[in-house]
């Protein structure tokens, strides 16, 4: 998770505006599920990496671990939907199993590396701010960015003290290991309660009315890189289309 | 239990977020309302919801071997309240499937009913009940937790079976198909998290009562 924050952070995109390659990442997310998933796949996850790895300058082996994690959950969906099971046959192969969980997995894919896009090449503080246009509450907006601030110290908290608690045996065997999860759950709950009220404080003495100033950095939304994926996503739309009339057929 | 990125098909996975709207809309008023009312609640809901990030990136031991993660929405839903829980899981749930690819932005609406909305008020649900009729704060803590993480499951079977139902066997082949795939690797889990969740507010209430004060004023102000 810190690997992928810093290549959000550090990219070659990193000053584009975020409502740029929201655009690039919802459009390729809106593709790959509503067109025909066999073509469009193929086309969306060229286009991620052409963005991504060329574009971004994102390592290569940094986009695959993004989306490995995901991939193997969804290996394991597929038995799932191509064994069918009925009272009168027991389980049984199905057939129209087996394409529907193709069409499946590679819908699932483009629109993984299409999020993939999004997150390695642009922090969520970045596109957060953006929300409020949609409607959302400002409270929410910034009830979203203390949390996500908020994730990554308690995160290192768990893991610092479930070190020191798997340093002393206390996750050996299932009794002690509840026990010690406990210990955990309940010690992050107060520590981040204890931080909360500690930022309290600090905010107090910074006159908190309610409302967090933070200075947003200022993007400039460029035309021509609008039109560049406007043109993209037509195109890529274009090319899985076509490419499932040829499909069909070569089928027939 | 969360349904990955794309994996919905697009008429389900807009139904199910036209269903989780209306709840997740509510919630944010009253959270709006709160804060309104008082200011430093956007900073108590904020460590709540980053916890509840945290813990559901814990891993749970179960039973049979296997490991998952714990849900929180039992923990969660005694602590912070059901409505409250539909906000910040669906920030949680979110941010989850931006930072680790874990559940989706299509599927975002299917996974806040099921985990955000469902079993937050199922635990919470049975958590009053069984406070009502009298029965041990440990009981009722274990029962909310357990049934809250089964509804979640059952949930998610549905929705899963509604989307791709058996070829043979239609819908009711496909329920039994997940919900009996859940059944074996889930039961033993929402038994873990049952005695975990009683594990975490026994030490709370020996140890921190100051925040659990603190905290029910939160859940009161939401409901």
């Amino acid at each position: 998770m810190h690997l992928t924050d810093q290549h959000a952070w550090t990219n070659r995109w990193r000053r584009y505006h975020p409502a740029e390659k929201l655009l690039l990442a919802g459009g390729l997310l809106l593709l790959s599920i509503t067109l025909p998933p066999l073509t469009t796949a193929p086309v969306v996850l060229l286009v991620v990496w052409l963005a991504t790895v060329i574009g971004a300058g994102i390592p290569a082996a940094a986009l695959a671990r993004f989306i490995a994690v995901p991939s193997a959950f969804l290996l394991t969906s597929v038995p799932f939907l191509v064994l069918s099971v009925s009272s009168s046959q027991g389980i049984a192969f199905s057939p129209s199993g087996l394409e529907t969980a193709l069409r499946v997995v590679a819908r699932s894919l483009a629109a993984i590396s299409s999020m993939a896009f999004l997150t390695l090449t642009t922090p969520v503080i970045a596109w957060t701010p953006l929300l409020r246009r949609l409607g959302v509450p400002q409270a929410i907006v910034e009830i979203m960015l203390l949390i996500y601030r908020l994730i990554f110290v308690f995160a290192e908290q768990a893991v610092t003290a479930s070190q020191a608690q798997a340093a002393r045996l206390g996750y050996d065997g299932i009794r002690r290991s509840l026990h010690s999860l406990g210990l955990l759950v309940a010690s992050l709950l107060e520590r981040s309660l204890a931080r909360m009220r500690r930022l309290e404080i600090g905010l107090a003495a910074r006159n908190f009315d309610g409302e967090l100033r933070v200075l947003q950095p200022t993007y400039a939304l460029s035309l021509w890189r609008l039109a560049l994926i406007g043109s993209t996503l037509l195109a890529v739309a274009a090319v899985s289309l076509l490419g499932n009339q040829l499909l069909a057929k070569a089928m027939t | 239990m969360h349904i990955m990125e794309g994996f919905l098909p697009p008429l389900h996975a807009a139904a199910w977020t036209a269903v989780s709207l209306p709840f997740v809309v509510t919630g944010a008023r009253r959270v709006v309302r709160i804060v309104k009312q008082h200011p430093h609640a956007k900073l108590l809901l904020a460590a709540c919801g980053a916890f509840t990030f945290v813990l559901s990136a814990l891993k749970l031991p179960s039973v049979t071997g296997s490991c998952s993660h714990p849900t929180g929405a039992g923990l969660g839903a005694i602590l912070f309240g059901p409505s409250v829980m539909a906000v910040l899981g669906c920030i949680v749930l979110l941010f989850q499937a931006l930072l680790l690819a874990h559940g989706g932005i299509t599927t975002l609406g299917a996974n806040v009913f099921s985990m955000a909305i469902v079993g937050p008020w199922v635990a919470y649900g049975v958590f009053k009940l069984l406070r009502s009729v009298g029965g041990a704060l440990t009981v009722a803590v274990f029962f909310a937790a357990t049934l809250g993480d089964l509804a979640t499951y059952l949930v998610t079977a549905v929705q899963l079976a509604l989307a791709f139902p058996d070829p043979i066997s239609g819908f009711a082949g496909a329920v039994v198909k997940f919900a009996g795939v859940f059944a074996l690797t889930q039961i033993p889990l929402a038994i873990s998290e049952g005695l975990l969740t009683v594990i975490v507010i026994n030490l709370l209430t020996q140890y921190s009562r100051d925040e659990l004060d603190e905290l029910a004023f939160t859940a009161e102000v939401a409901g």
